[in-house]
């Protein structure tokens, strides 16, 4: 090792953020680069070369990226062949029998199955919900699937045998006869071992098609990087992931990028010791917010990607259809913002690309907020006129001023976001009104404010970095893995020498990667998280650090929990049903960054009016945001900008800069 | 727009009562006992005017939105608004106060400020048990509507000082499971209370005359989205028909007729012309009538229209008392909720075939494919599976069907075969496509589902409650008719049985149960003439 810098990367769609810090000094860089979808890896050489670095400086590259999200979206998949238990290949196709639209005739109602009846293949086998078998596998229908499926001209293969997550020898004997015949196999025992069988399969399916992609990319970052540098990626679960791991299991970049942002989010709560937070990230045609509780993003295990299931643990990142291309417009009396987007091209109004529908970023713009003098991000000018332009004709329909239609745009595109901040503390228990919102993202921090008065929050922080989170993410990460599996056990049948013997074989798998990557077994760290409930439910509750060693100490830890989550608890049978463990190598102290020191744009400091109410435009102070000292103290209005993002201050609001960089805003209310 | 409130604070009100009827439902499925509402989320949630007229509602079912918006101007016709008082949590279950069948228990709470009514919260949940004469409250061969479980009317079981524990104790003695039924009282109350908590907030926030003005701005909106929509539909008088496969007590075909009116921007639906009351649990309610027809008009020209009371004012729905969509009180109708509820619907589209065939599908799976299974596990416990079948949906003048699926009133999910084995004492030994099920057509139908089920103990209880065996999915515009909804027993000893779609039989260990749903309707004469 030789430059001792770690570099965080997040590759989006449009831009790659980078951080670099460096261990011995502590130095912190960061930069915003153009993403280069043609040559990714030159797009890494430019963003470490924006922060001053080459490749060989570093020790530690993390990489969060959006590309597996977005060959899911885009459907740029290989071709998968299925291979599943006799009687079973169609539940590919047969799915839930749950219609995605409920009132929409014209459309499909279920996504087409990922793999074709033709290229469905089974074997005969079968084994029970406990792994026991109930039918041998057998070898002349095992001969004549792998023929099939390597005849079939797929690029990668799905092995996905019923109750396969209790037991995996069928599975794996699958997979050492298709060894050497196709290169890509994906086993559901491996991707998901989780009862469910739809679920699963359309997830190892998914997994499998992702593979060849997955390892291209992967191949190149590999023969690309310095011998001296190691490289991860960044998982969807918010930890750390080794290329070789994803190799085999590539859906853990399928929230790579949001799941950066949203462990940024955790590490600032972890260090400013907030207890329940809220990560808002508003970019141009969403906004994703994730609650944190204990400085841990809130994880699920089950959601959708254009609308197939993914089974994976990964943050409980919920998006909302409203960002700042999302477009106004007046439907019988009332005025709506969104889903509809100008996306990047055209764009909003006031980016002049030919955009002529009215956006929030064109509200922002019009209200004075954003500067329409500073080039964002030196290339993208705005058009204070175009954007006046757009609203014009919504503010006559409504019998407003330009100015009152912008604010109403910003009032409507703030409740939908605060609805979405209700759902996701509802959902859990918590009154959202006792959070922090921790603001980032291009547009997050101009909203903030506003969101959380409309919500009822009285903090929002926007963190040091805010413009570059997701890589900050990255660069913050714990190295660590995760995996859910089913494991049923009985309160009645406990058996602690199976449960310690599945647990083990869980762990060490997991280790695997950290332990190949140099780490000493010793250090590492593992959390085990179970899930019980009462035999006959279906729903379970998790429980943390449980006692798999002590059932009637487990059984406690039940019961107080389901007491606390839903008011009753009995001393009915409870099972366990779920295992998910991770295995990490704790942070290294002194994990947070020095002051900001990211690449600024030209500062500007004057008075504007920008308007926040009825009352008329205010005088304005427009802040750098560089120049803020440690505890300095900024009351509304003001404006506070960096080369990326505007944080908007109205009056009423109270903003504090502490000496790490992040400033805390007390929302108070408008005067 | 009457009111004399602006775009944007009519938005942002809508958005947040939007948003507590949605918390509602969030609230139900966290605080329930039964997995019934904290997985499958068989509950609904919704906001009313102060007249009962629906604002806002939680989860859009659409069998549950005709009900919803009815149940509290039924409720105010049963007990006068100067009985209600702060803190008040009433309980109801008749089908003919704006229900539709006893296991779908309705809370309501009057929400007062200044002194007044403002508003109704109400939470619906389908209990997993409310008595009657077998486990589950499912009686496929019921003849009346006490057989069917406890009738609850109007009764206030919380008051500002907490529950009233002998009306309560009165409840939880007449149904099974009194534990997880108390879960799932305090449950609703709890929701109706978040609401309320909710609601005052918004009043304070907006001031009530606002909030009022924007809920008459709802309403005033979607009255006139739903007007413009039917402006849309070519004007005239058309007629469809079709029918249920018996009375569910093993009469003939039973008739659902209705002649629809489009006259611009209003429509009337006449079901005066349909079958008498079923002997059996086929009978439905009016409101379940309404709601099959706003699902039609919505589904047809209007996805997008806001459910709100307003919807309702251009749309009549005429029923004949004593018909099978308007019975007496006495009639079971357990069974009318999900499968009479899709007959309504399909002959309101055959009605208007000759009006607008390019947007019609052909007939589809429109029955839920009921099987109840009722046994004891191996380990002695005692289980019972509910399990629905989706089958081929119909073709369009555009696509074919897609197969194995749930269409127009119902979407409830299968339940995985590696969920069944687990936790019932039956294996399924197949599920695939039933190839070939699917209508002919320019476009074909979609298949239904093959699935094979085999008891692993003795002395399963198996009741069905399915259509479509006997009157298939109907092809559109030439296209071929779907296969029909099949379900054969085979004995352990190679003995098989055609089982009827309503039918209480008995099952030992090693009997198998094929189901083969129906395929959906084909669209277009097959022999492509064009």
């Amino acid at each position: 090792m030789t430059g001792g810098w770690q570099a965080g990367i997040d590759m989006g769609g449009t831009f790659i953020d980078v951080v670099a810090r460096n261990t011995a000094s502590g130095e912190a860089r960061s930069a915003k680069v153009r993403t280069r979808t043609d040559d990714r890896i030159a797009g890494i050489r430019a963003a470490l070369a924006a922060v001053d670095l080459a490749w060989e400086d570093v020790d530690d590259l993390t990489h969060g990226t959006t590309m597996a999200t977005n060959a899911i979206v885009e459907e740029k998949l290989a071709e998968v062949a299925l291979i599943a238990t006799e009687g079973f290949a169609d539940t590919l196709e047969i799915g839930r029998q749950n219609r995605l639209h409920l009132y929409r005739l014209d459309l499909p109602p279920k996504v087409a199955p990922q793999v074709p009846a033709e290229r469905r293949f089974e074997v005969a086998e079968r084994l029970d919900h406990k792994g026991r078998t109930l039918t041998p596998l057998d070898p002349g229908s095992v001969e004549a699937a792998v023929s099939a499926a390597t005849a079939s001209g797929a690029g990668a293969v799905a092995v996905v045998l019923m109750h396969a997550y209790a037991n995996a020898s069928h599975e794996e004997a699958l997979a050492e006869a298709l060894a050497g015949r196709l290169p890509y196999v994906a086993l559901s025992s491996r991707v998901n071992p989780e009862a469910r069988e739809y679920e699963r399969m359309a997830t190892t399916v998914l997994s499998a098609s992702l593979m060849p992609l997955v390892a291209g990319y992967l191949d190149g970052l590999e023969a690309a990087k310095p011998e001296t540098s190691r490289l991860h990626l960044f998982h969807s679960a918010g930890g750390m992931a080794s290329p070789r791991a994803l190799r085999d299991l590539p859906l853990g970049l399928a929230l790579s990028g949001p799941a950066a942002g949203v462990a940024a989010a955790g590490h600032v709560a972890a260090e400013l010791g907030i207890g329940h937070a809220i990560s808002f990230d508003m970019g141009g045609t969403t906004t994703d917010v994730c609650l944190i509780t204990g400085g841990r993003a809130e994880i699920d295990n089950d959601r959708r990607i254009a609308g197939r299931p993914l089974r994976q643990a990964m943050v409980a990142v919920e998006s909302i259809g409203a960002g700042g291309g999302s477009i106004a417009h007046l439907d019988h009396g009332a005025l709506t913002v969104g889903p509809e987007s100008a996306g990047a091209d055209p764009g909003p109004a006031c980016y002049g690309n030919g955009g002529a529908a009215p956006t929030v970023t064109d509200a922002n713009l019009l209200l004075g907020y954003m500067d329409a003098d500073r080039l964002l991000g030196g290339d993208i000018g705005l058009d204070r006129t175009a954007a006046r332009a757009a609203i014009a004709p919504l503010a006559e329909a409504m019998a407003m001023s330009e100015e009152e239609a912008a604010l109403g745009i910003l009032r409507v595109a703030n409740a939908s976001m605060t609805r979405a901040l209700g759902r996701i503390t509802v959902e859990r228990g918590i009154d959202g009104r006792d959070c922090t919102l921790i603001a980032f993202g291009g547009a997050g921090p101009m909203h903030a404010v506003a969101v959380a008065r409309a919500f009822g929050i009285a903090t929002v922080v926007v963190p040091a970095r805010s413009s570059v989170f997701s890589a900050l993410g990255c660069v913050a990460a714990e190295k660590s893995y995760s995996q859910q599996q089913t494991m049923r056990m009985e309160s009645g049948e406990w058996d602690s020498g199976q449960v310690a013997a599945v647990h083990e074989t869980m762990r060490a798998r997991l280790a695997e990667p950290l332990v190949a990557a140099g780490h000493g077994a010793e250090e590492l760290k593992t959390r085990t998280v179970a899930g019980v409930r009462y035999s006959g439910q279906s729903y379970a509750v998790e429980i943390a650090g449980p006692a798999l060693d002590d059932p009637a100490a487990l059984g406690r830890a039940f019961r107080d929990l389901h007491e606390r989550l839903y008011g009753f608890a009995t001393d009915e049978p409870w099972e366990l049903v779920t295992l998910r463990q991770t295995v990490s190598v704790p942070r290294a102290a002194g994990g947070a960054l020095g002051p900001d020191q990211t690449k600024e744009g030209p500062a500007a400091r004057r008075a504007d009016g920008c308007l926040f109410g009825p009352e008329g435009p205010v005088e304005t102070p427009r802040l750098d945001r560089a120049v803020l000292a440690a505890g300095q103290q900024v009351d509304g209005p003001a404006i506070i900008e960096d080369a990326w993002s505007t944080i908007v201050l109205p009056p009423g609001a109270a903003l504090r800069a502490d000496d790490r960089g992040h400033l805390h805003i007390d929302v108070g209310s408008a005067p | 727009m009457t009111a004399a409130v602006d775009p944007v604070t009519l938005e942002v009100i809508r958005n947040a009562l939007t948003a507590i009827a949605e918390e509602m439902s969030l609230v139900v499925m966290r605080a329930a006992r039964s997995p019934l509402l904290r997985e499958a989320g068989d509950l609904s949630s919704a906001l009313t005017d102060a007249d009962g007229n629906l604002i806002a509602q939680g989860r859009d079912i659409p069998m549950h939105l005709g009900v919803m918006s009815l149940t509290v101007k039924e409720f105010l016709k049963r007990v006068r608004k100067d009985r209600l008082a702060p803190g008040d949590v009433w309980f109801l279950n008749l089908p003919e106060v704006g229900g539709n069948h006893l296991p779908d228990v309705k809370a309501i709470r009057p929400v007062f400020a200044d002194g007044a009514i403002r508003a109704f919260a109400v939470s619906l949940a389908h209990w997993a048990d409310i008595g009657g004469a077998v486990p589950g409250s499912y009686v496929a061969n019921a003849t009346d509507a006490w057989q069917e479980g406890l009738r609850i009317a109007p009764t206030r079981l919380f008051t500002a000082d907490g529950p009233d524990r002998e009306k309560l104790d009165l409840i939880l003695a007449n149904v099974r499971g009194a534990d997880e039924r108390e879960g799932d009282i305090l449950a609703q109350m709890a929701a109706t209370r978040a609401a309320e908590d909710r609601l005052l907030r918004v009043y304070d926030e907006h001031g009530i005359g606002v909030v009022e003005a924007a809920v008459a701005a709802i309403h005033d909106r979607a009255e006139a989205q739903m007007r413009e929509a039917l402006r849309a539909l070519p004007d005239g008088v058309y007629e469809g028909e079709d029918f249920l496969d018996d009375d569910a007590a093993g009469g003939p075909p039973l008739p659902i007729r209705v002649t629809v009116t489009l006259d611009s921007d209003r429509a009337v639906f006449d079901f005066t012309g349909s079958g008498d009351a079923a002997r059996g649990p086929l009978n439905t309610t009016p409101f379940i009538a309404a709601a099959s027809v706003f699902y039609v008009v919505k589904a047809l020209v209007g996805p997008d229209i806001q459910p709100s009371g307003g919807c309702y004012r251009p749309l009549e729905v005429i029923t004949r008392p004593g018909s099978v969509l308007n019975p007496s009180p006495d009639k079971p109708v357990v069974g009318g909720n999900h499968e009479t509820s899709q007959r309504v619907a399909d002959a309101v589209f055959r009605a208007l075939e000759p009006a607008l065939p390019e947007a019609l599908s052909a007939g589809g799976p429109t029955t839920s494919g009921l099987l109840l299974f009722g046994g004891r596990r191996e380990d002695g416990a005692w289980t019972t599976l509910y399990e629905t079948h989706g089958g081929g949906e119909g073709a369009r003048i555009d696509r074919d069907g897609a197969p194995v699926i749930r269409v127009h009133m119902s979407n409830v999910m299968n339940t995985p075969a590696e969920v069944i084995e687990a936790e019932y004492p039956i294996q399924v030994e197949r599920q695939a496509l039933r190839r070939g099920s699917g209508g002919a057509g320019r476009h074909r139908g979609g298949d239904g589902v093959h699935r094979e089920y085999r008891m692993r103990v003795d002395d399963v209880s198996l009741t069905s409650m399915f259509e479509r065996r006997v009157v298939p999915p109907y092809g559109l515009q030439g296209g071929e008719n779907g296969a029909p909804f099949r379900v054969t027993i085979v004995r352990s000893g190679g003995a098989e049985e055609d089982l009827s779609g309503k039918a209480n039989v008995r099952l030992d260990r090693g009997d198998r149960v094929i189901v083969e749903s129906c395929g959906g309707g084909g669209y277009g004469r097959p022999e492509t003439d064009d």
